[in-house]
């Protein structure tokens, strides 16, 4: 398995308009570390698959590097990379046992039988396959078929990287679960570097150890599930992840500190002290899960009314209003209010992110 | 398909029908609307019997889960078609009235001139909705109109529907398979399971006191988990139900509501936690066989010895697949199920889940 890098990478599609050519993906530097599980996360067209098919040179970048343990490979063939790749839609050999699937690359290769047989054995142990050795693929079900792409993809020893492409797309939720805990288990136990693509939050955080997420052919923020949690680097970031997203609050910096905009609503100085040379369009972010609540007055806790309440079961998610500010703040199940009714609501400094021009202020 | 099945719905209501799939939704909603027929039985609108009333003489309305708009015609002219079509004539004037209103209920006034082409999966969707709305229709029928949406967009519709569709007269029927919809968004739910309504009433009612394992876990969000126990009598009155050498709940339940030896529990995954700061829970190891971070939580799936179960925590937190936790359970939240039927028998400090006010 190798360390992947992409320096500088941009990619430029010709338009159809005529002169013009436009930006798939736009100055992206990227590292996946050897031996990490990685997600690229973002919604369709913001230029994640260009990037996979980049990487694994069926695409040619217009500009930049894509390194392999620091060697450029922009001009290595495809052939040459071994990357391997899950698809969205198993592939396997219908006519092949299982076995023969997974013996397929090896053999190919001119490995000799003694090892395509202890490798063989040792992905279908790891991958649970046993049982179904002998079984001709195409009488495997949707899931068990992805998992024999998987291992066909990871039998053989010299692989630089695992891509997957919305591989769990075809599954039938239930069996969900399971092919999720094998990709965890199989990218820990043989250390492999892995890269999985996805528009979806919860296969990317589930998933990845280090996430990546894009728009329009940037990177947004790369981080830990909890980082892009707790510190989201742009409001976009805290919508997109978390359910529901971050609260946002415009405010305005005068002199005598942080104020929402025309509201008079109260920030804690602790939050304000942050911003004494900051400039232009000031924001709140605040995630519903930290906003504190209470049906009792409490001094220097700003009034709010509820507006609605939305049960989840464990839990309800209120939306409360004061003025034009509109926010949701997250209680416990049996939290006992009814709509119009009154609550008074602190934003802990620790957990409340302040945003300039659409960009995370690091204290 | 379906057998046997008993409805009452009240005006006013918002009706989900929950089940899994192939539980029989999709061909209820489609015989209430008057789109199927059933073999037997007969079906009321305010009392009148309509059964054998095609469904273009019935004042209904039905959202598919497919986008369904002509992608001819502009957002405006989509949402004025079923106005253009009734029976009882309507000025322009009044079309215009009535389509931007609805528009303006589901944010679709900036792109009523644009072809669904031209706008986002939950835009067209939302116009599909405006179609069913505008045209007043007493009963509304949705079948899962939301499942093509990515969760955002889902999340979004939600708080949104629960809107449009409060203190209306008529009825609106919503079939789904995830019972968040049934939570966030109804004022009743039907459970229906294999063609049969296992249970139904006010979406609170059901939640808290499911008739049945099969609803207990399925309305449930994540699911409820059950596991076996054997329950055995204690001196001091009580009983101590066993799940495993490790797991067990010295509980105040009179053994006489109790007599078998063996039941199904049943624990919330909210009810669960990894750590007891009040030492009144009851610890047990187990090990993680995966972490799933969805939305804001995160569901953590363990094995205690041959037991699977799901705890689920209020944030976004790692756990690398096998390691090993002490987890807890609350004992004051424990459900107990027949184990043959499945049938709702007893649970545990029931009369302190209507607990009173709190804050934090």
């Amino acid at each position: 398995m190798a360390r992947i890098e992409l320096k500088s990478l941009e990619h430029r599609y010709a338009s159809s308009r005529k002169g013009k050519s436009s930006f798939a993906i736009e100055d992206l530097n990227i590292i996946w570390e050897d031996g990490t599980a990685n997600a690229l996360l973002g919604p369709s067209g913001c230029g994640k698959t260009t990037i996979l098919n980049i990487i694994s040179g069926l695409i040619k970048p217009t500009g930049g590097e894509v390194l392999f343990d620091g060697v450029e490979v922009n001009n290595r063939a495809t052939r040459n990379r071994h990357i391997a790749q899950v698809f969205q839609f198993p592939v396997v050999y219908d006519t092949m046992s299982v076995m023969d699937n997974l013996a397929f690359p090896l053999r190919n290769r001119g490995h000799d039988e003694k090892e395509v047989q202890s490798r063989t054995g040792e992905i279908m142990e790891l991958l649970d396959l046993n049982k179904l050795a002998d079984m001709k693929a195409e009488r495997l079900n949707p899931a068990e078929k992805q998992i024999v792409s998987l291992g066909r993809g990871i039998v053989r020893k010299d692989t630089v990287a695992v891509l997957l492409d919305e591989p769990l797309t075809v599954i039938d939720p239930v069996l969900k679960l399971d092919l999720r805990r094998k990709l965890r288990l199989v990218q820990r136990e043989l250390k492999l570097t892995m890269i999985y693509v996805t528009h979806d939050q919860h296969e990317a955080l589930t998933f990845a150890d280090h996430v990546t997420i894009m728009k329009d052919g940037a990177v947004v923020q790369s981080d830990t599930p909890e980082g892009l949690f707790l510190k989201p680097s742009t409001p976009f970031v805290g919508y997109f992840i978390g359910s529901p997203g971050m609260n946002m609050i415009p405010c305005e910096n005068n002199s005598a500190g942080l104020e929402v905009t025309g509201s008079p609503l109260f920030i804690p100085k602790s939050i304000g002290g942050k911003t004494d040379n900051l400039e232009g369009s000031i924001e709140l972010g605040i995630r519903p899960e930290f906003v504190e609540t209470s049906i009792k007055e409490l001094p220097d806790w700003n009034r709010f009314e509820i507006r609605s309440l939305d049960h989840a079961g464990a839990y309800q998610i209120l939306t409360l209003e004061s003025g034009s500010i509109r926010i949701k703040s997250r209680v416990e199940d049996h939290f006992v209010s009814k709509e119009g009714d009154p609550v008074w609501v602190n934003f802990p400094t620790d957990k409340t992110n302040l945003y300039a021009n659409g960009k995370l202020v690091t204290p | 398909m379906l057998r046997d099945l008993y409805l009452e719905l009240e005006a006013g209501s918002f009706v989900t029908l929950l089940g899994p799939t192939g539980s029989g939704k999709t061909t209820l909603l489609r015989i209430l609307a008057g789109i199927e027929k059933p073999d037997q039985g007969r079906i009321y609108y305010d009392g009148i019997d309509v059964t054998a009333l095609p469904v273009q003489e019935r004042n209904i309305a039905f959202v598919y889960q497919q986008f369904v708009n002509y992608p001819s015609m502009t957002l405006f002219e989509n949402i004025a078609s079923p106005l253009r079509v009734a029976k009882e004539k309507h000025s322009e004037t009044e079309i215009k009235r009535k389509v931007e209103e609805t528009a303006e209920l589901l944010r679709l006034a900036d792109i009523l001139q644009h072809l669904p082409e031209e706008v986002s999966g939950g835009q067209r969707q939302r116009c599909a909705i405006a179609r069913a709305l505008v045209k007043d229709a007493r009963f509304i029928f949705l079948d899962e109109p939301l499942a093509n949406l990515d969760y955002k967009l889902r999340e979004e519709l939600r708080t949104e529907l629960k809107q449009i569709f409060k203190d209306r007269d008529g009825v609106v029927i919503y079939a789904t398979p995830e019972p968040i919809d049934a939570l966030t968004m109804a004022t009743h739910v039907g459970f229906l399971h294999e063609g049969e309504i296992l249970q139904y009433g006010e979406v609170r009612d059901v939640y808290r006191n499911p008739s049945n394992a099969a609803v207990g876990s399925y309305f449930c969000h994540p699911q409820m988990n059950l596991f076996p126990c054997d329950v055995e009598s204690r001196e001091n009155a009580g009983c101590l139900l066993q799940v495993s050498q490790e797991l067990k709940f010295e509980v105040g339940l009179d053994r006489e509501k109790l007599p078998n030896d063996r039941y199904l529990l049943g624990v919330r995954p909210h009810h669960l936690f990894l750590s007891d700061p009040q030492s009144r829970m009851v610890p047990f190891q187990a090990t993680v066989e995966l972490a799933e971070v969805v939305g804001s939580n995160t569901e953590l799936h363990l094995r205690h010895g041959g037991i699977r179960m799901s705890l689920l925590m209020q944030q976004v937190e790692q756990f690398p697949v096998g390691k090993e936790v002490t987890s807890f359970i609350d004992p004051d939240h424990l459900y107990i199920f027949d184990i043959e039927s499945g049938a709702f028998v007893t649970r545990t400090n029931s009369s302190s889940i209507s607990s009173s006010s709190s804050s934090r």
